[in-house]
Order: C-alpha cells, then sequence, then structure tokens
C-alpha cells in the first residue's frame, strides 16, 4: 500500500532538486520582495513597515510614469515592428537554397552577441560624427542626427538596434512557416489566389501561434530592457531613454530604496502580465471566431 | 527516431555520455586548478584588517604599495587589499550582510548616507586619544569627514577643481594674457576669452571654444557656487536650488548652445575624444580651458608631455570676487570603518599610520592630487607631477571650498539635475523651471527621509 | 523535396528575392565586420569619417591590430584576460549544473509518475515570466546571508538545482518520446533510473547539447546578474568588464573598445558557428513545437 503511493510518485525524488531550487531561488526570494515592498529599507537598517504607502507613492512618482511611458513607447514601436521586420524576412528566407542557408545564419548571428558588446557596437555606428550609420546617410547626401545624444532620437537608435536582434523570432516564424505544407499555396494557386490573399489566407493562419508566441515573448522583454540603454544612453538624454528596469535598479541600488525597488518590481510584473495577456487574449478571440 | 526535429539536426554535435562525464570531470579539474582559492598568504600570528579599496592602476598601486610597507615594518597586523568597483554600493550590501570589511575607502559624499544608517563606526574617541588634530588639515577636510558634528572616517586624498588652461591652444588663438598673473577671474572674463579662442571651420563647424561646460561634465550642479548660491542649507533640512544666483548660473549656461545653437555644439562635442586619450580635447586644444582636479597632470604628462599648461582657481561671478579667497569644489577620498568590523582598532592603527605627512603626500603625489594637509612641505610642491598644485592646495585651505552637499538623498538630488542639466543644454526648459523642478524633487526627497527617520526613532510607530 | 517557398513575399521574382537576401545578410553581419575592422585601426582612422574597412594603408594591418589588441589584454586597469577566465570557470559551472540537474528533473517531471506534475511544470513557467528585477533585492540578501557575496557562487549555484528553461526545453523532449520504450523497459524489469541511464540519457544527446549550448550564451551574455552580486574585481566577468573598459572616467578609445568587443564576442560566436544548425533549431523546437 505504502510502497505503492511511494511508486506512484516517485517522480518527486526525481524533481527534488528542483523544488529546492524552487524554493530558494524563487519563492522565497519572491515572499521576501512582497514583504519589503511593505517597508521602507534600506539594508543597513531592519525593515520598516510602512502599509501601502510604497505603491501610493509610485502612482505620484513622476519618474515612474516617464518610465512606464518610455517602456510602452518603446514596446509600442518595438514589437509590432518586429513582428514586420521578422515576418518579411522569415518570409524572405523560406526557401531551401544554399544562399538562404546563409543568410539565416547572419540573421541569427547577432541574438548571441552579447548585449553589452552589441552595445559597444552600436554606440559606434550611432556615433554622429564617425559612425558607419551616418557616414553611410552622408554618403547619399544626408546629415545624419546626432543619434544618442538628441531626444527622441535616442529612442529611435534603441528600437532600430533592437531590430538587429530579430534573429530568434525570425527562426520561429521560420518554424512555423515551414510547417504549412506546400500543396496548400498550390491549391491556392489552382483557386485562383493572388499572392497577397494566399498570404492572408493560408500562411498567416499558420504562423498565428507563433506570433502570439513571439508577442508575449517580446513583451516581457520589452518591460525587462535594461542592459542597452544603462550603457549607451544611461538614460538620457533628459531621461528620453530612461526605462522601468533601470528606473528599479536605481532606486535598489543607487538610491538605497529597496522597499521602494521591491513594490515597483510588483508593479512590474502586474504591468507585463497586463500587457503579456493583450496578444494572448487578442489571438483566443481569432482562433474562436474562425 | 528521425522524424523528430531535434534528434535528427546536427549529427556533428553530438554529446556521449562519456563525452559529458569527461567534460564535467574536466569542469571539475578546471575549478579545483583554476577556481575560487583563499586568497593572500597571511604570516601567522597577525591580525589581518581587510581592506577595500576603490583604486585600480597606477592609484591603486600607490596604495598597495603604502599597504605593503605597513606589513613589513610592524608584525601583528596585516592588511589586505582588495579592488571593490561600485565601492559603495557593496560596502552598504557588505554591512547589510553582516559580513563588511574592517576598513573602506569610500567617497565623502558617501559618508552622510552610511552614517545616518549607522553603518559606520564613530571616530571621534579613537582619533582624540590618537591625537588626531584637525588644525593639521587644510581648512576644507574636516567637513568632509564629519556629519552630524561626529567624525566618520580620516582622509586618504583630496583634490580640489581648477580652471586649467592649454596655453599653447590660448596662444595659438593669439590669447596671451594668461601666460602669468591671475588668469581669467570672472565668468565675464572667461566668456571674453572663450569668444576670442572660439573658431569654425570653413563647413560652418565648431573647431575649437575657449571653454564649454560639458567638458567634462561630471559636475552639472556645481556652477551655481561660482555665482555665490547653494543647494542646500547648512543644517541639511532644505533644498535651495531655486535662488536668485544659481539661476544666474544657468542662465549662463544656457547662453552656450543659445549663442551657438543646439546643434552645433552637439556636433562638436560628438567629434571630441575621451578623458584618458591622447585625443582629449584639452589636451589637443580643442577645448582650451577645462575645469579639472590636479589628476589631469598625470594625463598631460602621459599623452601631451610638452603641453604648455597652467592652473587658476575657477572664475566666479564679478560680485563675488574675492582673489584671496578663491571658490572651488574640494573631493576627498575617505578611510572608514563600517560597523561591525572584525578588527577595528587594527584597522584605526593603519589609517592613523596613512595620515604620517610623508605618507599622505606620498599618496597625493602618485595620484596627482593636492595635499589634504594646511600646509604642504617644499619637497611635496617641487617634486609633484602638477606644476599647478599650489593652486589646488589654496582652493583646499580657502573659506570659500565647496564640497558635495553632505545630504543623505544626494544621490537623488543629483540624478535630478544631470537629467535636468541635459535638458537645459537642448533648450528645453528654462532656468527657472529647471532650478524649481530641481528643488520640488529634491525637497521631496528630503522630506521623505527625515520623516522615515523620525519614524524609525519613534520606535516603527505610524 | 525542396522546398519552393511559402508565396511570402508577396510573390517576389527570382532575382529580387536573391537581391533582397543579399542585402538582409549584409545588413545583419555588417555591424561585426564593422567592430572588427575598427579593432584594427589607428585611433585618429577609427575618428575620421570613411568607409574603408582596413587601416591606411593596408599593409599595417597586422601591425596595428596587433598593438590594439596587445593595449586591451594588458590594459593595468581591466585585467581581460583574468576575466576571461573567470567568466569560463563560471559558465562551466553554470552550465554543467544546469545540465546535470535539469535532465534529472525533467525526466522525472516527464517520464516517472507523480502526483502534482501540472503544478511544478506550471511554477517552472511561471518562474520564466518573473522579471528579474523583482526577485534580484531579496535574491542579494539572501546571498549576503548565506555569505556569497564576495564569491562567484551568486552566478551558477542556483543552476545546480535546475534550470527554469533548460527542464521546460528537456521536458518537451522526453514527453514526446513514445511510450513503448517506458513499457518495453519495464517488461525487462528495468527500474525508471536504468531506462533513464540506459536508453533516454543516450537518446537524448543531441537536445542535452543544445539545452547547454542555449544556457552557455545565455551565461557568457548575462550583465545584470554579474553587475548585481559580484563585489570584487578580481571575480569580475568580460561582460562587466567591457562595461568598465568603456566607462571609466579615463574612458577609452573606441578602436581599442572595439577589440575588447570583438574579445568578448568571440566565443560564443565560436560556439555558435561550430553549432549554428542546433541552436536555431533548439529555438525552434524549445519555442513553438511544445
Amino acid at each position: 500500500m505504502i510502497r505503492g503511493v511511494l511508486r506512484r510518485n516517485a517522480g518527486w525524488v526525481w524533481v527534488s532538486p528542483w523544488i529546492v531550487g524552487l524554493t530558494v531561488f524563487f519563492l522565497i526570494p519572491m515572499a521576501m520582495s512582497l514583504y519589503y515592498s511593505l517597508t521602507d529599507y534600506n539594508m543597513l537598517e531592519a525593515p520598516l513597515r510602512v502599509g501601502l504607502s510604497n505603491y501610493a507613492s509610485i502612482l505620484r512618482d513622476e519618474l515612474f510614469w516617464k518610465a512606464v511611458r518610455n517602456t510602452l513607447v518603446y514596446a509600442g514601436v518595438s514589437i509590432p515592428l518586429t513582428a514586420l521586420v521578422s515576418m518579411a524576412i522569415a518570409g524572405l528566407l523560406d526557401v531551401d537554397t544554399r544562399l538562404s542557408g546563409v543568410v539565416r545564419l547572419f540573421v541569427f548571428t547577432p541574438t548571441v552577441v552579447p548585449l553589452v558588446a552589441a552595445a559597444m557596437i552600436w554606440m559606434w555606428l550611432f556615433n554622429s560624427d564617425a559612425g558607419l550609420i551616418n557616414a553611410g546617410l552622408g554618403a547619399v547626401g544626408i546629415q545624419g542626427p546626432n543619434w544618442l545624444q538628441q531626444q527622441g532620437w535616442a529612442m529611435a537608435a534603441l528600437i532600430l538596434m533592437n531590430l538587429w536582434s530579430v534573429g530568434q523570432a525570425v527562426v520561429i516564424y521560420l518554424g512555423a512557416l515551414q510547417d504549412i505544407p506546400e500543396t496548400l499555396y498550390e491549391a491556392g494557386e489552382l483557386d485562383g489566389m493572388g499572392p497577397i490573399r494566399r498570404f492572408v489566407h493560408i500562411a498567416l493562419p499558420g504562423i498565428a501561434h507563433a506570433v502570439v508566441f513571439n508577442s508575449i515573448i517580446q513583451t516581457i522583454t520589452a518591460w525587462q530592457v535594461f542592459a542597452t540603454p544603462f550603457i549607451m544612453t544611461e538614460g538620457g538624454p533628459n531621461r528620453s531613454t530612461y526605462f522601468y528596469s533601470h528606473y528599479l535598479y536605481d532606486n535598489a541600488f543607487l538610491f538605497q530604496r529597496m522597499g521602494y525597488a521591491s513594490a515597483l518590481g510588483w508593479v512590474q510584473t502586474v504591468l507585463i502580465a497586463a500587457c503579456a495577456l493583450v496578444p494572448w487574449r487578442f489571438a483566443r478571440r481569432l482562433w474562436s471566431t474562425r | 527516431m528521425d522524424s523528430d526535429p531535434i534528434s535528427a539536426v546536427s549529427r556533428a554535435g553530438r554529446l556521449t555520455r562519456r563525452a559529458a562525464i569527461a567534460g564535467l570531470g574536466a569542469g571539475a579539474a578546471g575549478l579545483l586548478l583554476f577556481g575560487p582559492r583563499p586568497r593572500g598568504d597571511v604570516p601567522p600570528g597577525r591580525t589581518v584588517v581587510d581592506y577595500w579599496e576603490k583604486w585600480t592602476g597606477a592609484e591603486g598601486v600607490a596604495m598597495r604599495r603604502l599597504v605593503d610597507e605597513f606589513n613589513a615594518v610592524q608584525d601583528r597586523i596585516h592588511v589586505r587589499y582588495l579592488t571593490i568597483g561600485a565601492i559603495d554600493q557593496k560596502a552598504m550590501i557588505a554591512i547589510a550582510g553582516g559580513s563588511p570589511p574592517d576598513l573602506v575607502g569610500l567617497w565623502n559624499f558617501n559618508l552622510p548616507a552610511y552614517a545616518e544608517a549607522g553603518a559606520l563606526m564613530p571616530l571621534d574617541d579613537l582619533a582624540a586619544s590618537a591625537g588626531i588634530d584637525p588644525g593639521d588639515y587644510a581648512s576644507g577636510i574636516w567637513p568632509m569627514l564629519t556629519h552630524e558634528d561626529r567624525l566618520w572616517g580620516l582622509i586618504s586624498t583630496c583634490g580640489s577643481l581648477a580652471l586649467y588652461l592649454n596655453l599653447d591652444a590660448l596662444s595659438s588663438a593669439g590669447v596671451r594674457e594668461h601666460e602669468r598673473g591671475p588668469g581669467p577671474q570672472t565668468i565675464e572674463e572667461l566668456d571674453r576669452l572663450h569668444e576670442r579662442v572660439f573658431a569654425v571651420d570653413a563647413g560652418g563647424r565648431v573647431e575649437r571654444v575657449g571653454f564649454i561646460h560639458t567638458d567634462p561634465g561630471w559636475w552639472s550642479w556645481l556652477w551655481g557656487y561660482h555665482f555665490g548660491g547653494r543647494l542646500v542649507t547648512e543644517d541639511g533640512t532644505r533644498a535651495t536650488a531655486m535662488s536668485p544666483e544659481n539661476e544666474d548660473a544657468y542662465r549662463w549656461v544656457r547662453s552656450y548652445p543659445e549663442r551657438y545653437g543646439v546643434d552645433a555644439l552637439q556636433q562638436f562635442q560628438s567629434g571630441l575624444g575621451f578623458y584618458g586619450t591622447a585625443l582629449h580635447p584639452f589636451l589637443t586644444g580643442q577645448v582650451a580651458t577645462t575645469i579639472q582636479g590636479p589628476w589631469l597632470a598625470n594625463l598631460i604628462e602621459a599623452y601631451a608631455p610638452g603641453l604648455r599648461y597652467r592652473a587658476v582657481p575657477m572664475p566666479v561671478e564679478a560680485s563675488i570676487l574675492d582673489p584671496s579667497r578663491p571658490v572651488g569644489l574640494l573631493d576627498g577620498d575617505v578611510l572608514s570603518i563600517p560597523k561591525g568590523a572584525a578588527e577595528p582598532e587594527a584597522a584605526f592603527e593603519f589609517m592613523l599610520w596613512i595620515q604620517d605627512r610623508r605618507r599622505l603626500e606620498a599618496l597625493a603625489s602618485a595620484h596627482g592630487k593636492s595635499s589634504p594637509l594646511v600646509e604642504a612641505t617644499p619637497g611635496f610642491l617641487a617634486g609633484h607631477p602638477n606644476r599647478s598644485i599650489a593652486v589646488h592646495n589654496a582652493v583646499a585651505n580657502s573659506e570659500r571650498v565647496f564640497h558635495f552637499p553632505r545630504l543623505r538623498v544626494w544621490p537623488r538630488y543629483v540624478a535630478e539635475f544631470d537629467a535636468a542639466v541635459q535638458s537645459l543644454w537642448q533648450l528645453r526648459t528654462t532656468p527657472g523651471v529647471m532650478l524649481g523642478g530641481i528643488e520640488r524633487v529634491a525637497q521631496h526627497a528630503i522630506d521623505e527621509a527625515a520623516e522615515i527617520r523620525r519614524r524609525r526613532a519613534a520606535g516603527g510607530a505610524l | 523535396m525542396r522546398r519552393r517557398g511559402s508565396g511570402l513575399p508577396l510573390g517576389l521574382g527570382f532575382g529580387v528575392r536573391v537581391l533582397l537576401m543579399v542585402v538582409v545578410g549584409i545588413v545583419f553581419v555588417l555591424p561585426l565586420i564593422w567592430m572588427v575592422s575598427t579593432s584594427i585601426k589607428p585611433e585618429d582612422q577609427a575618428m575620421s569619417a570613411g568607409l574603408s574597412l582596413l587601416p591606411d594603408p593596408p599593409s599595417a594591418t597586422l601591425d596595428q591590430g596587433y598593438e590594439n589588441y596587445r593595449a586591451v589584454l594588458t590594459d593595468e586597469t581591466v585585467d581581460f584576460p583574468l576575466f576571461f577566465r573567470n567568466t569560463m570557470i563560471v559558465v562551466l559551472l553554470g552550465v554543467s549544473g544546469a545540465m546535470v540537474s535539469s535532465v534529472v528533473v525533467a525526466f522525472g517531471l516527464a517520464r516517472v509518475p507523480m502526483r502534482g506534475r501540472r503544478v511544478v511544470l506550471l511554477a517552472t513557467i511561471g518562474t520564466m515570466l518573473i522579471p528579474f528585477p523583482v526577485i534580484m533585492v531579496p535574491l542579494f540578501i539572501l546571498y549576503s546571508k548565506l555569505g556569497w557575496i564576495g564569491t562567484t557562487l551568486p552566478l551558477y549555484a542556483q543552476f545546480f538545482f535546475g534550470n527554469a528553461f533548460s527542464i521546460f526545453l528537456l521536458h518537451q523532449f522526453f514527453r514526446n518520446l513514445p511510450k513503448e520504450l517506458d513499457e518495453a523497459a519495464q517488461l525487462d524489469g528495468c527500474s525508471s533510473f536504468q531506462l533513464f541511464w540506459h536508453i533516454t540519457l543516450p537518446m537524448s544527446r543531441t537536445v542535452l547539447a543544445v539545452v547547454g549550448l542555449l544556457h552557455f550564451t545565455y551565461m557568457w551574455n548575462d550583465f545584470l546578474a554579474p553587475l548585481v552580486f559580484l563585489v570584487n574585481r578580481d571575480q569580475w566577468t568580460v561582460a562587466l568588464g567591457l562595461q568598465l573598459y568603456q566607462s571609466r572616467a579615463g574612458q577609452t578609445p573606441w578602436s581599442l573598445l572595439m577589440a575588447a568587443s570583438v574579445i568578448t564576442v568571440l566565443p560564443v560566436l565560436v560556439v555558435f558557428v561550430l553549432a549554428n544548425r542546433m541552436f536555431s533549431r533548439g529555438v525552434t523546437a524549445g519555442a513553438v513545437k511544445g
């Protein structure tokens, strides 16, 4: 009897290391973070319980709203743009030729470049005087902007740079596209469908799940973007590229407001969940009407 | 199994169990060979003092040399020198975690936050019984070490800021009267100097400036002090960013982009080489005068050894000019003992040993900094890499020397300042609006911190 | 049969398609090429806008390149060889830890009977959605209580208890193995462990390699965790070192910065190119095929 129960639950023995890891490195820190978010805590003195006042302060905090607005602008432009670009590239590369294999490799390569190194490379490319981008623009007679020092352009630069690492999304779209049997397109062609209708009626439904997956992943990463603006613009100019995670980091480690930073973290979790739900719900609606 | 997408992938990159075990074994062996191991060989029977310091490179070498000497001349204490990145944050964490070093080299502006949180040992009694006399130090030193009437550290090195003149660049622009004498003393004179040096090339691009506020741009907040302004009251309870003096100062800052255009100046700036390289604009003469500390001499020595330069006190607004009492920021590095340190007495003994004139001067000389003592020895002045070091000493000894505001919430204050001044430099705001906004944020932070402190003192009651 | 393509993008002709592919490929590798090119130029040539790939005169390439890389590797402030070694150790430990523990946990989760498997699985996926900043502050405090601050343990220790993404990937793989395997094994009197050791493990070499590679790039590229957890400069990783190299008060010439970036990027790039097919398929498999 007991042996039976044991045998039916033998999996727990296998899973036990992860249960420890999950508890120690995720659940306990999350509980601690929740507690700290209700306190004033600077690490040196014991946490002082302040109730919900951190959360109340967040709502009145101009910098918080600025960081949220910046992050939303970044995500709002970056995610659709990435989707379009990566879909287009995936479509372009959805043939089995030697060339497409090489290009696929090239497109994926930037995603393994360390973010810090990528930041360095792009700071150099964006250099207004000697950078490759403005040199290229200059060659065709356009005076390029001072990318990273000018309000507006700095955000554009970060979004542009983010496109360099669409490789993961491209691979996922490619995988989805390649699961669509070619006979479907041929049938469509026989039915007299043009390329646009083939795309809308055959390809798009086929990659819908990939679109949802990519949007969710990118929503999460967009909310956590940190290293590139931290290094490339330090949040400037005039905080126009000051993003949420950067503000959280500053509060925790620069201003020693651990309690406030923890509260910011939980607000971030809620915001991410809310934003990630959008594509999900959208997709559900799409599927249920189909 | 070939239908499976993954196993159908590469046959070349297969991982066998044997290879995996071999890999793990190699990893373990590698760990044993290269992995973390107890550092430093401590002679037996000695008290070990762990000393965290921020300096690397030549600056670190200079301090390490003193540490080695200390370890050699006596046989009771062994100081272990460790270089730490972002030391103010990391030391705080170590103290919070209950495993602090015995001695930590902080920036002087860290002291208020550390002191108010009770993270450091007050040193008044130790210093008094060791016969440390504040009168031995330059007048600007002691205020950096104290907060709320207690002593929290002893000085290691310091440097005041002054205006550096690239005499070669000035003379090629026809400005020769500053090679000796007082140099530009007022903001107006500095502006005039700048205008005479200012040059654009054939394409209308800025080629050379006499002065520019963004080089090096490390102290966006200090201009008001050269107009007689202050950022906070003496007692640290009120932010005073919004004052007529500060407004004048930032009107002066704004006048540069107003005159030459935001884009033109940005174009100019982005073409400049970095500090610490041979292309640094002061060394190349693209920026003929710049506000800097005495350490600039080391840079000149390394990258432009023949350059003719001199330093003069940073000019002030004409109405507050008093050449006998120069105005300047004094920055300093502080040695402190964290609360909970295992060996505070031994740590203090080392601190005390460093306070010896010869050692303080040796350190200052190696770092290219000014002497923290009230009077520098002739040997120090003669042997110093910076030929204008006397100017820096004079500023440090002036009664109008100023410091980083002694505020716990200074990091928030200065973050606000940096962002706002960027905005001013792009002509997106006016000095009045900017300073009002900064003051509001700073005051809010100050009040919030005071309120929390009051509640802590009252035992956490709401 | 060779795929002709999916009809995306909108019925382009063969020539146009080839041309576009070439352009896309160039755009994606150009930043890397430019990085290498800058890294072998003298600083004054790097700073003067120009589109030449080699220094002037080109015969100086080797000398200047040697000069630049020597300068980076012997820098007295930023000890790249040391940081390189540190990163290697940390990554090696983290990757081997994550692989060993994750494969055991994932096998248990997928193939050994246990109750509550769904809860564990959901929790595992959940941890992937929690933004790191939320738990970074408590983790810090936790590690300092454990006495781990001042060591490199915070960077890899947790992976010895499993890694959510690796577990998830491996679980997907194990789950899709045919049921008959278990039955055959049971008939032969094999225990779960024997099944795992003699049959499943040998079959999962490739997926394990994928997991290891993904984790390798993840760890090599990580910036925020080392930034937050590493105290002692002698223990820094290359990513941190690169940022330090760029941001220290005595700033760094672009040519040397690019040389340092090359040094940071090279290991991942080599690993990636050697195993590129596994990489891209691994991403697809983990993401959509579940």
